[in-house]
């Protein structure tokens, strides 16, 4: 029985309760729970707003209120002068949302943290004074009063059809809401909210996936207000009343309630607030001492809410059953990199005489490299030699002061990171950087956001490509996770995974992108003789399958083993540069770089490994 | 200059809000919103011991000053010290601000309440304005306030340490300071200061549960303009945000005044992301 329930398509759940929902009032549903039901779906409705820029995009912006006010009084304006069909009620409501969404979310996109916050609640605070202002409009204090019902078709609604109207509304809300998180879009929103340097490498604009994250976010917040004044009939922004602090803060206490990174979380939070012992729309002097508490509970002791709390619940009834998977690496990584043979379209990535300045300290001066498809160039020199500066300018995260940095051909120079990342550069960071929320598979099929891109509305119509872009993220994931022998963690968490297996998950995220440059930020770093060895493997295979190869590497044996070139910096000159065998006996590196003398290193070839740790910074 | 005074007294107002953040800021790096909340308590605290109780003043602060410096500490163990990351500390400390918004609402209800001023109700003319004994005496304490922490900041062990832990928090860590007491110590001051200012501060804004929430808002506004732990740009600031008001609250119209400090915040985070005294940092990676 249970085994059946587990395989209906877990989309059907929430229609069918939907559906269920709509009918309650034929079932003998009284007024008041009426009422109370379509205020709870208003509130939801908010509560996604939030969660979309909060727990997908990691940024906390509280203007919902302010965008449901707008909702609100342009509904309630619209039908007590122009009409009150339900359709141009919505319409105009979702345009105003939309624009008001746009207007305040663009200081969202420079700014983040507590002035976001802050901002966004500075515009909750200015809604009384807004409609005072626009005291023509919006009747200022006394507000607007007598909203006739929503006609459709010339047809006023009766409670019960309105009921009804409140219910699809919110059901299409979050159906979109839905797929817009479970797709790619909503996996590139975890990735902005661990890190915008690593959305920005994976090729994810970040300002334009910002500001559609917070236009979108104010949709619902817009439909919300259509919703409460056709429900009151009257619109007015008396404090206590919905548009005040008091609602903001209540939004926030549901989102955390119900978990903010969720979809179905904004239901429970809201019919928690809504319909528990509270009453938010009573607004009695308990309500912000319970708001208050909750979101300090919460946000200690739970802060993924009820729906993190039921996942885990799930999530350990279903290991209980599965059986314990073994899998065997090594035999399943040899049978992955054949496939990876020829995948790779690698190009020539060149760097010409680049200089870099911080302030008065000469980061790189003339530096010039050259990295062929086919072959590993390494960079290897001290610690504050440039390396990592270089890197990042071949990235776009730097300015170039001077030179040129040129991918087959074309200039790199001035395109901001993500324009790069989109041109075919993939990289790894020091420290691995993976998304929270994500499983294994996930994580590495993000690395194709760029290169495999699908618009947004196809995700959230889920258009055929939306499903073909699907299918093919998840062969490559498969594909990148066989090449680095981590297939059987697909289905695991990513983040909690130990740092060899995280340095592993970035290599794959960057192989599932095809790139034509691969960047190695110090992957040996922290890592033992074995995962250093596969890693080496790994990195070789990269290069014979067509990439090109850049290590940045302070493991002088490892570079050694997989390099076709390397170049020496130091103090961010290029000092030397040729193949292993020569860089090995270079005096000036034996001095510069190792400060050893050529006898020490010669005797025992297999230790320089471990003893090229031992680098001094110059 | 009667509206100058008027400025200056509404700016004095944020100064200390503001300051408060400061205080909390460079002890801690951590932005206490809630802190607005704190000084309500106090206000409301000071209503509770002069009108209520009918006690003397000294009494008053003596347990405004430890009631509230002891909410503070709270704040700091339930809400603050357990949660490390931004975005977790942002939802409980809105969340330590409500609920002491909400304690205030159950003791004290809903109505704004009058705290009564004990300097005199007579206008004094000064430089040519007309202004209230009780608005000098908070203009004057949030100027001595801010030079005595901007002194003691900068001259005193104490400050010093405080500034390296704004700095950088692990460094100071492992340079010997113990961050943890650190941390308490500067809500304990905050909290002290917000205790102490509550019946001065009473008589100009009331003890309204509603005010914290624009209070924090603006003093933010100050912060930005001055810079995150910048003290004295900060109560510059605040003045300039209160003058800003009362000239445009009397040329264009009270519906106007925070539409204008709103602005203000924008253009100021847009253009200057760290204040007027903050520098820029360019690695990324």
């Amino acid at each position: 029985m249970l085994a059946r329930i587990r395989r209906v398509p877990f989309t059907v759940i929430p229609l069918v309760l939907a559906a269920l929902l709509a009918l309650l009032p034929w079932l003998g549903l009284g007024i008041y729970w009426n009422q109370e039901i379509v205020l709870t779906i208003g509130l939801a409705l908010l509560v996604s707003g939030l969660n979309l820029s909060f727990g997908y995009a990691g940024e906390l912006a509280l203007g919902q209120v302010a965008i449901y006010a707008v909702g609100a009084y342009v509904s309630g304006y619209i039908a007590l002068n122009l009409t009150s069909d339900l359709f141009v009620s919505l319409l105009a409501a979702i345009a105003a949302a939309l624009v008001i969404g746009l207007i305040s979310g663009y200081p969202g996109l420079r700014l983040g943290g507590w002035a976001l916050a802050m901002t966004s609640f500075f515009l909750v605070l200015l809604v009384p004074d807004l409609v005072n202002i626009f005291q023509k409009y919006t009747n200022g204090t006394i507000g607007l009063v007598g909203i006739p019902p929503l006609t459709l078709f010339g047809q006023p609604l009766d409670s019960n059809q309105y009921y009804l109207f409140a219910v699809i509304i919110g059901t299409l809300w979050f159906a979109v809401f839905r797929n817009l998180v479970t797709s790619r879009h909503g996996k590139a929103l975890l990735v902005l909210r661990r890190s915008p340097v690593l959305a920005s490498s994976l090729g994810i604009g970040v300002r334009p996936l910002k500001l559609k994250a917070y236009a979108l976010g104010a949709v619902p917040c817009g439909i919300a207000g259509v919703l409460f004044a056709n429900l009151e009939h009257f619109v007015s922004p008396a404090n206590p009343g919905p548009f005040t602090i008091t609602t903001a803060i209540a939004v926030l206490a549901a989102s955390v309630l119900g978990g903010s990174t969720s979809v179905y979380g904004a239901l429970a939070g809201a019919a928690v607030l809504q319909l528990g012992p509270l009453r938010l729309s009573s607004f009695n002097q308990y309500t912000d001492a319970v708001d208050g508490a909750f979101l300090i509970l919460f946000g200690v002791l739970l802060s993924d809410g009820l729906s993190g709390l039921s996942s885990r619940l799930a999530a350990r009834w279903q290991r209980r059953r599965a059986a314990p998977g073994v899998g065997s690496t090594a035999l399943e990584s040899r049978a992955g990199r054949e496939q990876l043979a020829g995948r790779l379209s690698g190009a020539p990535l060149e760097v010409d005489s680049v200089s870099k300045r911080f302030g008065g300290v000469t980061a790189l001066s003339e530096v010039s490299l050259r990295a062929e498809p086919g072959k590993v160039t390494a960079l290897i020199g001290p610690n504050g030699s440039g390396k990592t500066t270089l890197l990042n300018m071949v990235c776009g995260f730097y300015k170039l002061d001077q030179g040129k940095i040129g991918l087959d051909g074309v200039s790199l120079a001035g395109r901001s990171p993500h324009k790069v990342a989109a041109a075919g550069v993939a990289r790894t960071f020091q420290t691995p950087i993976i998304p929270k929320g994500l499983t294994v598979a996930e994580t590495v099929a993000t690395g194709r956001y760029a290169t495999a891109y699908t618009a947004m509305p196809t995700s959230v119509l889920r258009l055929p490509a939306h499903w073909r872009g699907q299918r093919a993220d998840r062969q490559a994931a498969s594909r990148a996770l066989a090449v680095t022998g981590i297939s059987h963690l697909a289905t695991e968490d990513a983040e909690s995974q130990p740092l060899g297996i995280r340095r592993l998950i970035e290599v794959a995220r960057l192989v599932a992108a095809e790139p034509r440059v691969v960047l190695f930020d110090e992957i040996a770093a922290g890592l033992d003789d074995d995962e250093v060895r596969d890693l080496g493997e790994i990195v070789r295979e990269l290069a014979s399958a067509g990439g090109t190869v850049i290590l940045v590497e302070h493991n002088f044996g490892l570079v050694l083993d997989v390099a076709d070139e390397i170049y020496v910096l130091a103090n961010g000159r290029v000092v030397a540069f040729g193949p292993p065998a020569e860089i090995r006996a270079h005096p000036a590196v034996l001095r510069e770089y190792l400060g050893v003398s050529a006898e020490a290193l010669e005797p025992v070839p297999g230790q320089t490994a471990t003893e090229a740790h031992h680098d001094q910074p110059a | 200059m009667t509206t100058i005074w008027a400025g200056l007294s509404v700016g004095g107002v944020y100064a200390v809000v503001a300051l408060g953040y400061n205080i909390v800021y460079i002890g801690s790096s951590t932005l206490n919103f809630a802190h607005a909340n704190l000084m309500m308590l106090g206000v409301f605290l000071a209503y509770w011991g002069l009108v209520q109780l009918s006690w003397k003043i000294i009494p008053v602060l003596v347990v405004a000053v430890a009631i509230v410096a002891f909410a503070s500490m709270g704040e700091e163990r339930v809400a603050i010290r357990p949660v490390r990351h931004i975005q977790g500390q942002l939802v409980t400390m809105v969340g330590a601000a409500t609920l002491i918004t909400g304690i205030i609402e159950i003791v004290w209800g809903q109505q704004a309440l009058t705290v009564p001023s004990f300097f005199s109700d007579t206008p004094h003319h000064v430089l040519g304005g007309a202004v209230l004994p009780g608005d000098l005496a908070v203009i004057g304490l949030a100027v001595v306030l801010t030079a005595a922490i901007a002194l003691v900041s900068r001259l005193s062990m104490v400050g010093l340490r405080a500034l390296a832990v704004s700095e950088d928090r692990d460094a100071a860590q492992l340079r010997g300071i113990n961050v943890r007491r650190m941390q308490v110590g500067v809500f304990a001051l905050a909290g002290a200061i917000a205790g102490l200012l509550g019946p001065f501060l009473g008589p100009l804004t009331f003890a309204s549960y509603t005010l914290p929430a624009s209070l924090a808002v603006i003093g933010f506004v100050a912060l930005a303009i001055g810079g995150y732990g910048s003290i004295v740009a900060t109560t510059v600031g605040a003045f300039g945000i209160g003058l800003v008001q009362q000239y445009t609250s009397r040329y264009i119209g009270a519906n106007y005044e925070n539409l204008m400090v709103f602005a203000i915040l924008v253009v100021v985070l847009m253009a200057l992301p760290n204040g007027l005294a903050g520098a820029r940092r360019e690695r990324v990676v």
